[in-house]
């Protein structure tokens, strides 16, 4: 079993959706239940590789690797693998993905294309997450454009068609540069190698001993391609878009785990295989990480629209990642590393919030509402639990993140003797906590409006209940025992701060 | 007296009998399904010969005119299936016309052409290939001659195509001139002491007029008005299979005669091509963003596909020309797949105009989903055929096995790439349109089962090569080395 698992896992989902593709016209009512068994088999595969994983062994586990294509030019492999990271990055996305699949369990409109949709999603997830081939891994990489592109498009708001192409081509040229990268890489090891032939393994290149300065080339190309996708500031503005139209599932999706794609990225790419590259870009991923920081909570404080302030907000968190993971210590790397984990279930609830208050109330737009606790008990509670959460709150699991990022920050700043631009990173933390705390007041609290027509609100349903206190309990819980998921990412930054380190 | 070794132009002796009983056997049955079914059997056969003589690696000369390698045997098959596709999509689209005897033994006659250019060894062959090619290409055009787009179209394709022959022909007998021998093998052995201003004026010539045949910057304009005022049918014939024909043409005489014979100023001549190469990609590309016809998007989309193949020519090395190849089989199955379904749609009463194929989706699903794949792969997106046939195509032009990377090529390359993300958001445009736009009408379309047979076979080799590319790459390594050592 353990030598196949991770192709179960990957494929499971691909036969999900075509399963529940074929659920069209008269047995539409069936996709749903096809949904939730296909996205409940990958999370059971990801809860046995979490028992089963061996935390005390260094390097890639449950390995799979197979040649696919071999030609006296290329040679391409089928490898899968994973370690502490992608672990847990593969638990989230199955986690969010049976979650949002909960979520939309009342889904009207043409329900098995939508679902077919969500699990393709997942299978071009879960292989960025375990592909340890430059191949593969960009395969998986464009294999997620194409369902969120339909997903945005067909369920989306009233400007969908705008933001959809503009998500598509956007992060499409920026795939396309980070392929350029991924070229250079190829050749760049062919030609030390002296084989001649093309290898895309991780590992093969990740010991091709590069240059200084073709590192640095490089580790641009790549790291453009992963900013674009994390988003950070200024190559952001497909993200506001693109969620604002997005249904709720994919926005879920999109900043719960596709965002993450961008970071895992850096984290696995650039500086595993990079790591000159990564200490020439210090300087620029610091102010870079700044930028989103700040940009992102001062645009939230702007926002009319709930679910666009969201928006904002995770490119803020994102930023706060970077920060994290530009720091090249143990203790930096690990906690961006826990923000990527953390702001993946935070968020899920927060978009979660926003599509109830689209949904049930009709408008998201924050001068409109106001008093919705009166009305909606059970959604101001969760909206306000997700804020707090988002904000930091100790306890609760965005606190853990954050106070790591700032402490490695910190330290970082004190080695470089620059520890006044804690300061900036700090603010954003007031910041964060205004702009939330202003808009549940503006909302859920003070008097009830006269604005919108409330009487056929209702509260949140049943399965959107569910879903939402499953995330809670893990915010919860992962805030108190935050160890839970750091020991599974801590050996893997450790590894990465000392092959960085040596340099 | 000795009798060369008719084995070696089998499959073209097949395809020409047919070609000539057919118009016989309709005078004598009046039935036009007998002629598009001989027709098969003669391509079937064709294709067997073929593929029975490669297996016993049946390879050799006919005359020294002709040979049969790996090389001519792969395009060889190539085309066939080129022919196989638009025959079984012209079953259905045709029936309402006249002349069917005519259409079959033409697009027969054609089908030759191109394989004598793929087999041929000698200029004389080559041009006589084009030639066949061509006149066929002109009568298949007007077909439908009461339609006066299409005898438009048919002119227009005339009076170009014969300046290009000229062309091509004045090229051919200057490189004659200065080598004193026709066959491609003595010319690149006496190339190389050739005086340089005869052979520049010999290669503007050609270029120019095996240009026009490939539909390259600036010798284009001719393509999007014949492909749209061609039976469809016809138009997937042009722009899969008589284009590659050109190609074919053009690494015979380029790659044969200039890179191998190291002729003088082949690095310039190779510059040209790269700097042709990127204003085809580019110019294609960028106009094919305007169009509303759907034929008219697809032959621009043809001349941007058009410039990517020049990167081959540029780069003239022998993984080049296998690159060069793999990408041409690919495209045969994703532009041959969306052309025909833009024939299949057109027989289902559906325009031509890219407003038409709104809603297409829940008209006609499985069509829809087909049209994503071709216009996807057509993008490179991955895991589909377009997308790995790129990939090699481009990284071709950075290095080849067991050499160490070249700067040199890297700006093409670079532009190369842009061109793709470009040519991502007219199809994508129609996929929007297909998926997610409301049409006017609701209406399920239901096709005919040749167009779904044709469609399905493209389908399946765009996401088998999509998946599975290593054989096709193999035999393709395997075409480039027998035309290039």
């Amino acid at each position: 079993m353990s030598d196949i698992v991770l192709s179960l896992l990957l494929f499971t989902p691909l036969v999900g959706a075509i399963v529940a593709l074929m659920m069209g016209g008269e047995r539409q009512k069936y996709a749903r239940y096809v949904a939730m068994v296909f996205s409940a088999i990958p999370l059971v595969i990801s809860l046995y590789l979490l028992v089963m994983f061996n935390m005390s062994q260094a390097g890639y586990q449950f390995l799979e690797q197979y040649t696919w294509i071999s030609t006296s030019f290329l040679h391409i492999q089928y490898i899968l693998g994973i370690d502490g990271l992608s672990l847990v990055m593969v638990f989230l996305t199955t986690l969010l993905v049976f979650l949002v699949t909960l979520f939309s369990f009342e889904e009207k409109e043409r329900p098995n294309f939508f679902f077919a949709l969500i699990m393709a999603m997942e299978l071009g997830l879960l292989g960025v997450y375990m592909s340890l081939d430059y191949f593969m891994f960009y395969i998986f990489w464009e294999v997620t454009l194409i369902p969120m592109y339909f997903m945005v498009s067909i369920w989306g708001g009233p400007r969908r068609h705008y933001a959809a192409i503009k998500f598509f081509i956007y992060t499409h040229v920026a795939s396309l540069i980070m392929l350029i990268g991924i070229f250079a890489l190829a050749f760049g090891a062919a030609s030390l190698g002296g084989s001649g032939q093309l290898v895309f393994a991780f590992d093969y290149i990740a010991a091709a001993g590069f240059s200084g300065v073709f590192q640095t080339l490089v580790f641009g190309l790549l790291f453009f391609g992963f900013a674009v996708k994390m988003p950070l500031v200024p190559f952001h503005t497909w993200l506001p878009d693109a969620h604002v139209e997005a249904p709720t599932a994919g926005s879920v999706l999109l900043a719960g785990v596709m965002l993450k794609m961008g970071s895992y990225g850096i984290i696995r790419i650039c500086f595993e295989a990079l790591p000159e590259g990564a200490v020439a870009w210090q300087i620029p991923m610091v102010i870079l990480a700044l930028l989103a920081i700040v940009y992102g909570a001062l645009a939230c404080i702007a926002q009319r629209d709930l679910k666009k302030m969201v928006a904002f907000s995770s490119i803020s968190h994102m930023g706060m990642v970077l920060l994290g993971l530009a720091t090249l210590s143990e203790f930096g790397i690990a906690a961006g590393a826990f923000q990527m984990f953390a702001h993946g279930l935070i968020t899920a609830v927060l978009f979660m919030v926003c599509g109830i208050a689209g949904h049930n109330i009709g408008t998201r737009d924050i001068p409109l509402l106001g008093g919705m606790a009166a009305k909606m008990p059970k959604f101001a509670a969760f909206m306000m639990f997700g804020f707090m959460a988002s904000l930091g709150l100790p306890s609760l699991v965005g606190f853990v993140a954050e106070f790591n990022i700032m402490a490695s920050f910190f330290f970082w700043a004190q080695d470089n003797n620059v520890v006044w631009v804690v300061i900036i990173a700090l603010s954003s933390l007031m910041l964060t906590a205004g702009y939330y705390l202003w808009a549940m007041q503006r909302t859920i609290f003070g008097r009830v409006t006269d604005r919108v027509d409330l009487s056929h609100v209702h509260d949140v349903s049943t399965y959107e209940a569910l879903a939402l206190g499953a995330l809670c309990g893990l915010i919860a819980l992962f805030g108190v025992f935050p160890a839970l998921a750091y020991d599974f990412i801590y050996p893997v930054a450790e590894s990465l701060a000392a092959l960085i380190g040596v340099i | 007296m000795v009798y060369p070794d008719f084995s070696m132009i089998a499959p073209q002796i097949i395809l020409i009998a047919m070609a000539l009983i057919l118009p016989g056997v309709y005078f004598l049955l009046k039935d036009e399904k007998v002629l598009a079914g001989l027709s098969m059997v003669a391509i079937l056969a064709a294709i067997g010969s073929t593929a029975y003589m490669m297996y016993e690696q049946m390879y050799g000369d006919f005359a020294g005119i002709f040979r049969f390698d790996q090389f001519s045997a792969l395009l060889i098959l190539l085309f066939l299936a080129v022919v196989f596709l638009v025959v079984l999509t012209s079953l259905k689209h045709v029936e309402r016309d006249k002349h069917h005897a005519e259409y079959y033994s033409l697009l027969l006659g054609a089908t030759a052409g191109m394989m004598f250019v793929a087999s041929a060894t000698d200029l004389i062959a080559i041009f006589i290939g084009v030639e066949l090619t061509s006149i066929t290409s002109y009568a298949l055009v007007a077909f439908r001659k009461n339609d006066p787009r299409a005898a438009e179209a048919s002119v227009k394709y005339l009076i170009i195509g014969g300046l290009s022959t000229a062309l091509s022909l004045y090229g051919f007998s200057l490189l004659y001139g200065v080598t004193g021998s026709t066959n491609l093998v003595d010319i690149g052995a006496a190339i190389s002491a050739a005086p340089s201003g005869m052979l520049l004026v010999s290669v503007a010539a050609m270029m120019a007029g095996l240009g026009f045949k490939i539909s390259a910057v600036p010798f284009h304009m001719w393509a999007p008005d014949v492909y749209e005022g061609a039976s469809t049918p016809i138009t997937t014939f042009l722009a899969v299979g008589s284009k590659k024909m050109g190609f074919v043409a053009l690494f015979k005489v380029f790659l044969v005669c200039f890179v191998l014979g190291q002729a003088v100023m082949v690095s310039e001549i190779q510059m040209a091509f790269a700097v042709l190469a990127a204003i085809t990609m580019t110019v294609g590309n960028v106009v094919a963003i305007s169009q509303t016809n759907i034929k008219r998007m697809l032959a621009y989309s043809s001349i941007s596909q058009a410039g990517y193949l020049m990167i081959v020519l540029a780069v003239g090395t022998e993984y080049a020309l296998a690159a060069g190849i793999f990408h041409m089989i690919t495209h045969v199955f994703m532009k041959g797949g969306a052309f025909i379904v833009v024939a299949a749609l057109c027989y289902a009463a559906l325009g031509e105009h890219i407003n038409d194929y709104k809603g297409l989706a829940k008209r006609a699903p499985l069509v829809a989903f087909a049209m994503m794949l071709f216009l996807f792969s057509l993008a490179g997106i991955p895991p589909l055929a377009g997308f790995v046939s790129k990939f090699v195509l481009f990284s071709s032009a950075i290095s080849e096995p067991g050499a160490a990377a070249s700067m040199q090529w890297v700006w093409l390359v670079l532009i190369a790439v842009i061109n793709s993300a470009i040519s991502l958001y007219y199809y994508a445009r129609v996929v929007k349109y297909m998926y997610i736009e409301e049409g006017e009408s609701k209406e399920p379309i239901s096709l005919p089962w040749t167009y779904a047979l044709a469609i399905g076979i493209c389908v399946l080799a765009v996401v088998v090569i999509g998946i599975y590319p290593e054989p096709v790459i193999s035999a393709c390594e395997a075409a480039a080395a027998a035309l290039m050592s």
